[in-house]
């Protein structure tokens, strides 16, 4: 089995920025590799941890959460929140040795589309390197 | 919207406090005190743990009648409900005729803390006073052997923390005493609004074991003791060092529990292998004082799936277990609370099969509550930190990482 391995990510994309940035991105015909499943929210503040532990409980290799810039928000602070609930998350699967590489924050703007494209495809990069996740198979899952 | 800043801890270890005569115990004398409280305190009732009758168990109790406190004591041989539990099950809705005081152990009284800053605990007609603990029994092992258990307990009141009885989470506890000294800078008078989560500490440790010292931690605490007519003119210096030099050594002691855990508990495998025998109750986050949601997600039907999407897992990984996702309850419920965990141990002394919940659960509030510059509990002034933000901060969690940038030009101040 040396087939490549292609990692299958889900993205939270908050509506007024990143998911906008997303679609410029695609108008644009920017290159994007295939494997971000994306679930549109309506901000980032409104991804609850449990949204992203589930995703990775049933398999995703990582998980991106993407928002507008601090300060941009639509609705003035959610990202700040949300980067609080990020930090908490990160710090917990940090303090447990839990995978805490395989999630990620981004700031990026509904214009965009470069840096959409360019972090979507880093980031699919940098987990492919790190290979599937253990949560995928594990036999106590 | 005010930032976070470092904590200025209680700062207020009052220099002088009363002082009760304890002929006939401790014990005796925290009932007498108690009792005075109740007549000559001004106060309407007590919530405070009392006897039930003919039982080895106590229960919450909110007490009018002052005979009734022969039989209370905030200090029961185990912990039933937690008392911050207890606190907010009378207070949730408002305590505004009523002026009560709760006199609980330190751990419960930050859940009662924890628990005014998510509203579910009304603290402004409620005096909080708190005891120096010597610790509890696990709950399974008095229950199993009450009589043993109460013989355990003599030794365990006796030697402080010098006991193999103890529960694990107070066998490594290091807040026994006022909430906040263990993290607190010491020296100095406090300032007139040093933040503080108690009113009125009771010193159990002092040079004098023959008495109780009182200690008025805030004005209304101090107010109170004054009706009561006792007069705090003792000073409270070798009660706070004998505190101190117990404090060390449970800090140097949790400090080692910590060590070990990280080779117990983390990593995927290990983390998982923690977990393995449990039987999805719920028990835990039950009775966890901190874990107040009505409708908890995890005891909701949201997150079951239609059987096809089971199939179609099922299929992908060969097997799947059920009901799905134990690790998801667990982490989850931690993602949400464990900012407010106060390491009280209840977690653990409820789960049926002994797994070290309140081991784990703590281990990661010491890991991530520093990093919010947060201690759950200690000080009511604190906003609780999901509920709070600075404009710049956590730069080097975010991808590309903002550090060093001049973030400022970025934000937009929001009118
Ligand atoms: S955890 Fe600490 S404060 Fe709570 S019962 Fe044990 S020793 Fe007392
Ligand atoms: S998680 Fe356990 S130790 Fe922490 S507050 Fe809840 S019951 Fe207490
Ligand atoms: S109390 Fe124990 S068995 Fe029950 S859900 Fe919690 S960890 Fe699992
Ligand atoms: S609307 Fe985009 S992060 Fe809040």
């Amino acid at each position: 089995m040396t087939q490549e391995f292609k990692p299958n990510l889900v993205g939270y994309l908050c509506n007024w920025c990143s998911y906008a940035g997303a679609d410029l991105a695609g108008a644009t015909k920017l290159e994007i590799k295939p494997t971000l499943s994306v679930v549109r929210v309506m901000c980032s503040s409104r991804v609850n941890s449990n949204l992203v532990l589930t995703a990775l409980a049933w398999g995703a290799d990582g998980v991106l959460i993407a928002g507008c810039h601090p300060g941009d928000c639509h609705y003035e602070q959610g990202n700040y929140y949300a980067r609080r609930r990020f930090a908490l998350l990160k710090k917990i699967l940090e303090s447990l040795d839990l995978e805490a590489d395989r999630i990620q924050l981004s700031w990026i703007s509904a214009a965009e589309g470069k840096r959409y494209a360019d972090i979507v495809n880093d980031f699919a990069e940098k987990i492919s390197r790190r290979g599937p996740s253990p949560l995928r198979n594990h036999s106590k899952i | 919207m005010t930032p976070h800043q470092e904590r200025t801890g209680p700062g207020a270890v009052p220099a002088q406090a009363a002082f009760l005569p304890a002929p006939e115990g401790t014990k005796k004398a925290v009932t007498d005190f108690l009792k005075t409280l109740m007549d000559q305190g001004g106060l309407d009732a007590l919530l405070v743990p009392v006897e039930v009758p003919d039982t080895p168990f106590h229960a919450w109790v909110m007490v009018k009648k002052s005979e009734v406190l022969d039989k209370a004591h905030p200090l029961p041989p185990v912990m039933s409900v937690q008392g911050g539990r207890a606190l907010s099950s009378l207070t949730k809705h408002g305590t505004p005729w009523l002026h009560i005081a709760a006199v609980m152990r330190p751990c419960e009284a930050r859940a009662a803390v924890e628990l005014a800053k998510l509203k579910q605990v009304r603290l402004d007609n409620v005096v909080l006073i708190t005891i120096d603990c010597p610790g509890a029994l696990p709950l399974a092992e008095y229950v199993a052997d009450p009589e043993k258990g109460q013989e355990r307990y003599k030794t365990v009141a006796d030697t402080w923390h010098e006991n193999e009885f103890l529960r694990p989470a107070c066998a490594r506890c290091h807040r026994f005493s006022l909430t906040g000294l263990e993290d607190g800078p010491s020296e100095g008078p406090a300032p007139d609004d040093a933040p503080a989560s108690v009113d009125i500490h009771i010193g159990l440790l002092g040079e004098d074991q023959n008495g109780i010292l009182l200690l008025p931690v805030t004005p209304s605490g101090a107010e109170i003791l004054k009706k009561t007519g006792l007069e705090a003119d003792r000073p409270t210096a070798g009660w706070e060092s004998r505190v101190r030099d117990l404090l060390k050594k449970k800090k140097e002691k949790r400090q080692a529990a910590h060590e070990e855990f990280r080779k117990d508990i983390t990593g995927l495998d290990r983390f998982l292998t923690v977990f393995d025998p449990c039987i999805n109750c719920h028990n835990c986050m039950n009775v966890c004082p901190v874990c107040y949601c009505q409708q908890c997600y995890f005891d909701t039907q949201t997150q079951f799936c239609t059987s096809s999407v089971y199939m179609d897992r099922a299929r992908k990984r060969g097997a799947l277990r059920f009901p799905p996702d134990p690790l998801l309850f667990h982490l989850g419920r931690m993602s949400h609370m464990v900012l407010s965990c106060v390491s009280c141990g209840a977690c653990e002394d409820a789960c049926p099969v002994s797994i070290p919940v309140g081991k784990v659960f703590s281990w990661v509030a010491d890991e991530t509550q520093p990093a919010f510059g947060y201690s759950a509990g200690t000080d009511r002034g604190d906003p609780l930190p999901l509920q709070n933000f600075l404009k710049e901060e956590f730069c080097e969690i975010e991808t590309p990482s903002a550090c060093g940038q001049a973030q400022s030009t970025e934000v937009k101040e929001n009118a």
